[in-house]
């Protein structure tokens, strides 16, 4: 009767696992959910570039998130009847921050910086997908080790070896 | 498997374990928060340093602080500050943990449940502003009102002083802890009867070869530590003459005195006989290389070297060989330390300290004794003035007489700091209304019916002129680093707008907009200066550069050269040290100083000074009392046991630290722990307030507090408690085996 247990217990550890690395697998790519609905796909087909409201790459390690005076310096107009621009407009007379969940991360550990990827004439699309296309942010890739070696493995030498140096990201 | 498995926790781990794979990637959720408004010199991710002034203690160094997304992240020393120059000290580096303090105050407050109950409720600013001004309007008469405060930044003491003037008030008290144990207004008045200035001598260590340190912990809290401890460097490395020398006299052997040459254990109140005997020394034997000591010769025409050697337990051979060194130094200077005021004989031994610098010729000389630069424009020239313990004796006869009915109290905290002999804490249950203005509820805020929390000083604006400055004339303009994180208001716009409550003459004293604009006006008269080290092309373009530099300072070297009075034509004043307690009963002297992390016991709310290990002891988050080796061993007790230590005042017990830096008749305690409030981290440290021990006595020349001179007995009590030590006293571990 122990070992029908033990077995069964070996059994359902294997399926457990199987789906715990399963729902990763959905989590990493699923979309979290946003305080506001915002559509990444309306803001490209009205013809604005990434660079306007994430202005900071080309000189920082971060994009930025726009602050709430820079969406309500064309909402304060521009669509106000819709609900959304409405919650927006709602943060901005409370003088709140609107509490963005981060859809691309980095572990702690990590030293990651905008500006050298984008020095090297990579596009924004390259690693965050097809956001023009998007209604609803996700991540398009899981920025692992795996894959950030995948391109760093493919400069020509010596730069593919000191791109590929441990303490070239890990701090 | 040894043990059975139930089907029940076969279940449960298999479902844990399911759960505890799947979800891990939600815990990681992470919320970004822009900013609402960004600032526009910041650019996200990347750092932007704002210059201000340090408030952990009152020298005003200039900080630079790293931001980084509007959050303070460090605080460094502002490399163009002529003060400290890029120079900044632990209590400095820690003042981020008063920002993100977890115990501030969020709001301003009303003590809910009565003063004393710790029930708060928040207030409303308006309501609170309303509040206060009712309280001020229905005084029956001005003199009802008094506000105590301790060294605050300069433009706020201007506003009250301004507001209560106009009200018809006495101007604000100003006393705290931190400027009684540097005997801050004794040194005053020795400058103001030397040079007949009042502006606080600066001692040039940096080009001095030899430096006798009356009981100064220059490198540790006294004065302008930071500045003082970068001359340090320069006279031990930056010139060709070598070293130097460097003598302590002190009855404990202190960090300072650890950095010296020579330690001179004097016997406590007789630091004066030795500094007479030196004099007479070197006048007698005509020592040094100034000529003739004809007209010095008045000035210790009464003193004898065997008297006084005798008295100082200094011998009169070790005299004549100070004497000789100090007299044939190129450049020497004699500095009268805060240990000395805080003695019953203090203003005697500063006097005959100071006259050492006399006779060797070294006043407004390289290497010798200047004068503090004062501030170019009259306006930035008033700043608050140290009152005397007699004032504050005063104040507490009248909260006692019930003559002042409504009492205000910024950064400053007497129920802590005053000896607990005086009675401070029966008095403020006399005045009907309290009004604090402290950040955090301290030992004083709790008696407060009303806390008005003040910002801490990253989020404020402010300046002030660094007293003791340095070789040019400098200010030190403080500006905020970060936005408040708290609904918390500084107390210089709470004024403003408690003035224009109660218009009239109120308003007229001081009718600013705000805070920003009031410094901005006071500020810019600096403006087309041509001594300073930048130049604005407009008044609007000096406000920014002012707080770009982090304040406004002389190009060149711009030296007050002092000039000594009349004082010099009379004998010295020698004055026997008066002792509170019976040496029967009473043995010991006690020595409380001040914790080079914790200062006065305002550092004590923060963890990483908690943490500093004592740079003598090595003790952490600790109070302790040093103990000679000899003494310890009479009295039969050894490390960790605890004492009792009694004065004719209080009692308190505290673990046992033998020291060998110390005399035997010295036993010496820390100050800054022993608080009963002021937050968790204060708290965390068990213990009583040494402040308690004190016996309430003045010099009666400074009428200040004679914080040097209680007697104490000691008594073990058979019981041990451990100090958290990170290191052995001999460096070699071998206390602690066996």
């Amino acid at each position: 009767m122990n070992r029908f247990w033990f077995f069964s217990f070996l059994i359902l550890l294997v399926v457990g696992i199987l789906t715990g690395i399963l729902l990763t697998r959905i989590q990493v790519f699923s979309a979290p959910e946003q305080p506001i609905a915002y559509s990444h796909k309306t803001h490209i087909e009205a013809g604005i570039q990434c660079l306007y409201c994430h202005s900071s790459p080309l000189r920082s390690d971060l994009a930025g998130i726009p602050s709430v005076k820079k969406c309500m310096g064309c909402h304060n107009v521009i669509a106000n009847d819709k609900p959304e621009v409405q919650e927006l407009a709602g943060y901005w007379e409370r003088e709140e921050p609107i509490p963005w969940v981060r859809v691309s991360s980095q572990p702690e550990f990590i030293y990651f910086s905008h500006l050298p990827h984008l020095g090297t004439g990579l596009s924004c699309e390259t690693c965050h997908g097809d956001i023009g296309q998007m209604t609803v942010t996700r991540p398009v890739v899981k920025m692992d080790m795996g894959w950030c070696l995948d391109c760093h493995l493919k400069e020509p030498q010596p730069k593919a070896t000191r791109l590929a140096d441990c303490l070239a990201c890990h701090k | 498997m040894s043990k059975k498995l139930t089907r029940r926790d076969f279940i449960k781990i298999a479902a844990g374990a399911t759960a505890a794979t799947g979800l891990a990637p939600v815990a990681r959720r992470i919320v970004i928060e822009p900013f609402v408004q960004p600032p526009e010199e910041t650019l996200p991710g990347q750092a932007t340093w704002y210059a201000s002034t340090c408030r952990q203690c009152p020298a005003g160094c200039g900080i630079v602080v790293r931001t980084i997304n509007g959050r303070a992240k460090k605080i460094e020393g502002n490399p163009l500050h002529p003060l400290n120059q890029g120079k900044l000290c632990a209590r400095g580096q820690a003042g981020l943990q008063v920002l993100y303090n977890p115990d501030r105050l969020r709001n301003a407050v009303r003590q809910s449940g009565g003063r004393g109950s710790r029930e708060y409720e928040p207030l409303y600013w308006s309501e609170a502003l309303d509040l206060l001004a009712e309280k001020v309007s229905s005084l029956g008469h001005p003199d009802r009102m008094a506000f105590l405060g301790g060294l605050m930044p300069d433009h706020l003491y201007q506003l009250t002083n301004s507001l209560l003037t106009a009200l018809g008030t006495a101007p604000p008290i100003i006393y705290d802890l931190q400027c009684t144990l540097e005997g801050r207004r004794p040194a005053t008045q020795l400058s103001q009867t030397f040079f007949g200035t009042a502006d606080l001598p600066v001692y040039d260590i940096a080009m001095s070869d030899v430096v006798f340190s009356f009981g100064a912990n220059l490198f540790e809290t006294w004065m302008s530590p930071v500045a003082q401890s970068v001359a340090l460097g320069s006279m031990r490395q930056g010139k060709l003459s070598g070293r130097g020398l460097i003598v302590q006299f002190e009855p404990r052997l202190s960090a300072t005195g650890a950095s010296a040459d020579e330690w001179i254990p004097v016997r406590p109140g007789a630091e004066g006989y030795v500094a007479l005997a030196i004099g007479r020394i070197i006048v007698e034997e005509r020592l040094g290389h100034v000529g003739s000591h004809r007209d010095n010769a008045v000035l210790y025409q009464n003193v004898d070297v065997r008297e006084m050697s005798a008295a100082s337990e200094v011998s009169v051979d070790t005299l004549r060989r100070l004497a000789q060194a100090f007299a044939d130094a190129d450049r020497a200077v004699a500095i009268p330390g805060g240990y000395l005021s805080g003695q019953h004989n203090g203003f005697a031994s500063m006097l005959a300290v100071q006259a050492l610098n006399r006779i060797v010729a070294q006043i407004g000389r390289q290497g010798g004794v200047f004068l503090s630069t004062p501030a170019p424009t009259v306006a930035l020239r008033s700043k608050p003035e140290v009152n005397t313990l007699s004032d504050v004796r005063n104040l507490i006869k009248r909260m006692n007489a019930g003559e002042v009915d409504l009492l205000l109290i910024h950064g400053t905290n007497p129920l802590y700091e005053l000896p607990a002999a005086l009675g401070f804490a029966e008095a403020i249950k006399h005045v009907p209304y309290v009004v604090s203005f402290s950040p955090f509820v301290d030992e004083t805020a709790v008696w407060a019916d009303l806390i008005l929390s003040d910002h801490t000083y990253l989020e404020s604006w402010g300046y002030q002129v660094p007293s003791p400055g340095t070789d040019r004339p400098v200010i030190s303009s403080q500006q905020p680093v970060v936005n408040p994180l708290y609904d918390t208001r500084s107390t210089a716009q709470v004024l403003i707008e408690l003035a224009a409550r109660l218009g009239g003459r109120a308003v007229e004293a001081i009718p600013w907009a705000d805070e920003e604009s009031y410094l901005q006006e006071l500020v810019t008269e600096l403006y087309g200066s041509s001594l300073g080290a930048f130049d604005a092309r407009t008044p609007p373009g000096f406000w920014t550069l002012w707080r770009q530099y982090g304040g406004w300072w002389s190009e060149k070297e711009i030296r007050q050269e002092p000039e000594t009075t009349d004082i010099v034509q009379k004998p010295l004043p020698m004055v026997d040290p008066q002792f509170d307690g019976d040496p029967e009963e009473y043995p010991f002297h006690l020595y409380p100083y001040s914790s080079v992390a914790l200062t006065d016991g305002r550092g004590a709310n923060q963890p990483w000074l908690q943490e500093t290990p004592d740079p003598m002891t090595t003790v952490q988050w600790g109070i302790w009392v040093e103990l000679n080796p000899q003494t310890a061993e009479e009295l039969g007790v050894e490390d960790d046991d605890i004492v009792l230590v009694e004065s004719p005042y209080g009692t308190l017990e505290v673990s046992v630290f033998v020291y060998p830096g110390i005399r035997p008749d010295v036993v010496a305690i820390p100050i800054g722990q022993g608080h009963q409030d002021y937050g968790r981290f204060a708290q965390a440290v068990t213990g009583s307030n040494p402040l308690a021990l004190l016996a309430p006595i003045t010099d009666p020349d400074t009428e200040s507090l004679a914080w040097g001179a209680t007697r104490v007995r000691l008594s073990p009590t058979g019981r041990k408690k451990k100090l958290a030590r990170l290191e052995s006293i001999d460096g070699q571990g071998r206390e602690s085996i066996g």
